[in-house]
């Protein structure tokens, strides 16, 4: 237990540098159109793997705190199955197979990855400041509160930036409003979280840090297949 | 039901356990209580999933109810779960349970029965049609008679219950060797498992790699990393490592299955060997260096005597062809050194050249002479002592003498006397000890020196001029007597001789010819018994002349043969012109004609008796006898050589 402990403490701070470096390389580089000069061109696959990279160190510290969550807290079991009902984002349709997700265009895939980001970000953000006012968890966990909400905005911008260039590709089509949807998507659900449990949160977090990453993957594998896929 | 009690049970006591954790957590120190209490729920099993409870630990005595042992997915795209009837043995026919499953995708969602079952492994099998990914199950297992036995802890999303099939190909090889030939490592790959798709981005697995000796028990286990290859370092040579690895998907928690285990082995490599050639190759490097420094010193034999043992100085006689010096050769040494080839060398007595070996070192100079050769057989000793002008072709020079060039250095000039500029008197002395010449010469002379004019005889005793050189002087004189007062009588030789015909056919003309002569004849009868004296210093300094021009006493007109010596008694005399020790110097004692009696028996050598308390030396008597008998012209006849002594030959010489 001391170990998990010591890991709880070790991962924040180890995840904080790599996301300094990973969000700062991730917004720093502009992209570019037409190989403008002073411009760091990026790649689609390169991008992709940042943004791959992203989500699974997200879903790492979603896990993390889950975990620790449960071992604070003791929960019961049965919980998993009331959980459910409970997540904001059950309203969104997700492909819930590798199936599902492969045959769901791409242009859906990717509203999918951003709907779920964009509902997290608040939810996150509230979760982290309930953790901060309280003094019973220690301060690793408050830490990784903040890192996941911080995480989840990065990887927003990320994925978006991704899709522009995409679109720029004329890989999707430019029907994806990402401006426009998650202020739709925010409005709708802006109050279900808010009943939600902290507990709930980090699960329903997690599972929703998962799928991300899933589709992000498949999405990577679809249309850039080298380079680890 | 006892189910739902036996499973309340647990709940009941952990929500009691956690309203105590809650209220301990508000408390400022409570962490450390917290940590231990969590640490001893560490078995609590992860969420989303009942199956990891350990239903003996919990329930030992309670009667155990039908439940599911464990749902497993190894893709993420099917899962199976396996159920027990517990100790409800009458259930355990196959289609006596049931099992259904709600998936709650919506709120209206139902119960639904298993899609697919294995009665023989009592497993449900749900397909990629009826399985769903991050959607929560909930198992249910019903009997006859709707008898339902639900746990809410078997309720589950599938990427919670994945555990990936183990890694296939699982290889290694040797990467390096330590240096000390211990230890090696090892890289060891693999792939992944078939049913995940990692292909398409489907699952992403991390694999754990474990190792342990042969015959232990305990795995070391290595960092989870998502690569498909890791190495194994530091495994120790000759020992036998087992090896095998697993995986599960990143961010989770659940590992799959071990894979089969994989033999690690290397065997000690000899590497002995580089050290052998090395002292091998030091061994010869020495040996080859040794051969080559004695090579060099064989080679360079000549040189390095030359410079580690100088040559001693050996005995060379100039105009001599050092070849005859050597064993065999005698009879050509001895003809050259007799007058053969460059005019010879005096001879001397064989006696004299066993006690006195340095003999060897005699220069001749047998080319220049300044004089003509026609005034050899002329001069006398004395002429030749006193360096007359007409000196012998054959003069012998000392040793150092600085006016003969001698091509050899070695020579045993060492041993001879300062040559730079000898004094006069040494120079008397060294003539007057110059042995006489032998008696044919003598004679031979002498009846030349009759017929010759006496204006050179009369040259002969004036010494006013001193010698002109003393090289022209014989190397011996004859001690004809010895003054008491340790003046040594020197016999000249032939010169005396001379000087009795002289003073026998004295003549007025003779006298009349030059004052001097005149004079000097005049002396001579004067001074009968006048003698010049050389002292002999008998410690050898070196040789001091007196001066003083003294008076012998007349010796007996015939010495008794049986006697041993003759005291010699000094008698004053009044010195005549030869005042000063160096220039009035008769190196020759010049008897009274009268006197001759006295010297016409003396012999060229006598032997020195004993030294009395003047420091005179006191000489045997001369025999009487005839004229010293003609040497032989080659004294030397096969055992005895007269002009060079070999050292075989030494032997041979009769005392």
């Amino acid at each position: 237990m001391v170990d998990r402990v010591a890991v709880g403490a070790v991962w924040p701070v180890l995840v904080g540098l790599v996301f300094c470096g990973e969000l700062t390389t991730v917004d720093a580089a502009p992209l570019c159109t037409n190989a403008q000069a002073g411009c760091h061109v990026l790649s689609l696959a390169n991008l992709f793997d940042r943004v791959i990279q992203h989500s699974a160190r997200m879903h790492g510290i979603s896990n993390d705190l889950h975990s620790e969550f449960e071992l604070y807290f003791l929960p019961s079991k049965n919980q998993i199955g009331r959980v459910s009902r409970n997540c904001h984002t059950s309203t969104i349709l997700t492909p819930n197979g590798k199936e599902n997700a492969q045959r769901m265009a791409r242009e859906e895939l990717t509203e999918v990855i951003l709907k779920l980001l964009v509902a997290w970000r608040d939810p996150l953000w509230h979760f982290h400041q309930g953790l901060a006012h309280h003094h019973d968890f220690n301060n690793f966990s408050s830490n990784k509160s903040l890192e996941m909400s911080d995480m989840v905005h990065e990887l927003r911008k990320g994925v978006q930036k991704v899709v522009e260039k995409m679109q720029t590709l004329g890989i999707i089509s430019n029907s994806i409003s990402s401006l426009a949807s998650p202020e739709v998507l925010l409005a709708s659900n802006s109050a279900e979280w808010r009943l939600m449990k902290d507990y709930d949160l980090l699960y329903c977090f997690r599972r929703d840090s998962n799928k991300v990453q899933n589709y992000l993957k498949i999405l990577k594998c679809r249309i850039v297949p080298e380079h680890g896929c | 039901m006892q189910r739902t009690d036996v499973s309340t049970v647990p709940h009941l006591h952990l929500n009691g356990v956690r309203q105590s954790i809650i209220m301990a957590v508000s408390s400022p120190s409570s962490n450390l209580l917290l940590l231990l209490l969590i640490s001893s729920l560490d078995w609590l099993s992860t969420p989303g999933s009942a199956f990891l409870i350990d239903w003996d630990h919990m329930t030992s005595s309670a009667p155990l109810e039908p439940h599911f042992t464990e749902c497993i997915s190894r893709d993420q795209e099917t899962f199976r779960c396996w159920w027990s009837p517990g100790t409800f043995h009458n259930l355990s026919s196959p289609g006596a349970l049931r099992v259904f499953y709600l998936k709650k995708e919506s709120p209206t969602s139902e119960w639904k029965e298993c899609p697919e079952y294995i009665h023989s492994n009592r497993e449900c099998f749900f397909d990629v049609n009826h399985t769903s990914v991050w959607i929560p199950y909930c198992m249910q297992l019903r009997g006859q008679n709707n008898v339902t036995y639900f746990n809410e802890d078997d309720c589950f999303t599938v990427e919670n219950i994945v555990r990936p099939d183990p890694p296939v190909s699982l290889n290694w090889t040797l990467l390096n060797i330590s240096p000390s030939g211990l230890s090696y490592d090892v890289m060891v790959n693999w792939e992944p498992p078939p049913s995940a798709d990692v292909g398409a981005g489907w699952m992403r697995i991390e694999y754990e790699i474990q190792y342990r000796e042969r015959n232990s028990t305990n795995w070391e286990a290595l960092e989870i990393q998502p690569h498909t290859q890791q190495t194994i370092f530091g495994l120790h040579i000759g020992k036998e490592y087992e090896v095998h690895i697993r995986c599960r998907m990143q961010a989770f928690v659940k590992f799959g299955e071990f894979s089969d285990s994989v033999f690690i082995q290397v065997t000690e490599i000899p590497t002995k060997e580089s050290t052998i050639p090395l002292t091998l190759v030091l061994v010869f490097g020495i040996l080859g260096i040794l051969i080559l420094i004695m090579l060099i010193v064989v080679s360079q034999q000549h040189r390095l005597m030359m410079v580690l043992l100088p040559p001693v100085p050996a005995p060379k006689i100039k105009g001599i062809d050092s070849e005859l010096l050597k064993k065999g050769k005698l009879d050509e040494l001895n003809f050259i050194l007799t007058g053969g080839g460059m005019g010879g060398l005096p001879t001397y007595a064989p006696d004299f050249y066993q006690d006195e070996p340095w003999v060897e070192f005699i220069e001749v100079d047998a080319d220049d002479g300044d004089s003509g050769g026609k005034e050899d057989n002329r001069g006398s000793d004395t002429q030749r002592l006193l360096g007359l002008p007409h000196p012998v072709s054959h003069r012998m020079n000392m040793g150092c003498s600085n006016a003969i060039s001698f091509p050899d250095d070695d020579s045993g000039r060492a041993s001879c006397y300062d040559a730079d500029l000898p004094e006069q008197d040494t120079l008397m002395l060294m003539a007057t000890l110059l042995p006489g010449q032998p008696e044919d010469e003598e004679a031979s002379l002498d009846v030349e020196e009759r017929a010759s004019e006496r204006s050179e005889r009369s040259l002969v005793p004036t010494q006013t001029g001193g010698p002109q050189t003393w090289v022209n002087t014989d190397f011996y004189a004859q001690v004809s007597n010895v003054m008491p007062s340790g003046g040594v009588v020197l016999s000249p030789g032939q010169q005396l001789r001379i000087q009795e015909s002289t003073s026998a056919t004295e003549d007025e003309p003779h006298k009349g010819k030059e004052g001097e002569d005149g004079d000097e004849t005049e002396e001579l009868k004067q001074k009968e018994l006048q003698f010049q004296l050389l002292v002999v210093d008998p410690e050898g300094n070196g040789y001091t002349t007196e001066s003083n021009v003294r008076q012998i006493s007349t010796p007996p007109s015939s010495p008794a043969p049986g006697e041993g010596y003759q005291t010699i008694h000094p008698q004053p005399v009044e010195t005549k012109p030869a005042a000063t020790a160096e220039d009035n110097q008769s190196p020759y004692i010049l008897p009274d004609s009268p006197q001759s009696q006295f010297f016409a028996p003396v012999a060229d050598y006598t032997v020195v008796q004993e030294l009395d308390s003047h420091h005179s030396l006191l000489l045997n008597p001369p025999p009487r006898q005839s004229p010293p008998p003609c040497l032989p012209q080659h004294p030397l006849k096969a055992p005895m050589p007269v002009g060079y002594i070999t050292p075989d030959l030494l032997g041979n010489l009769s005392p």
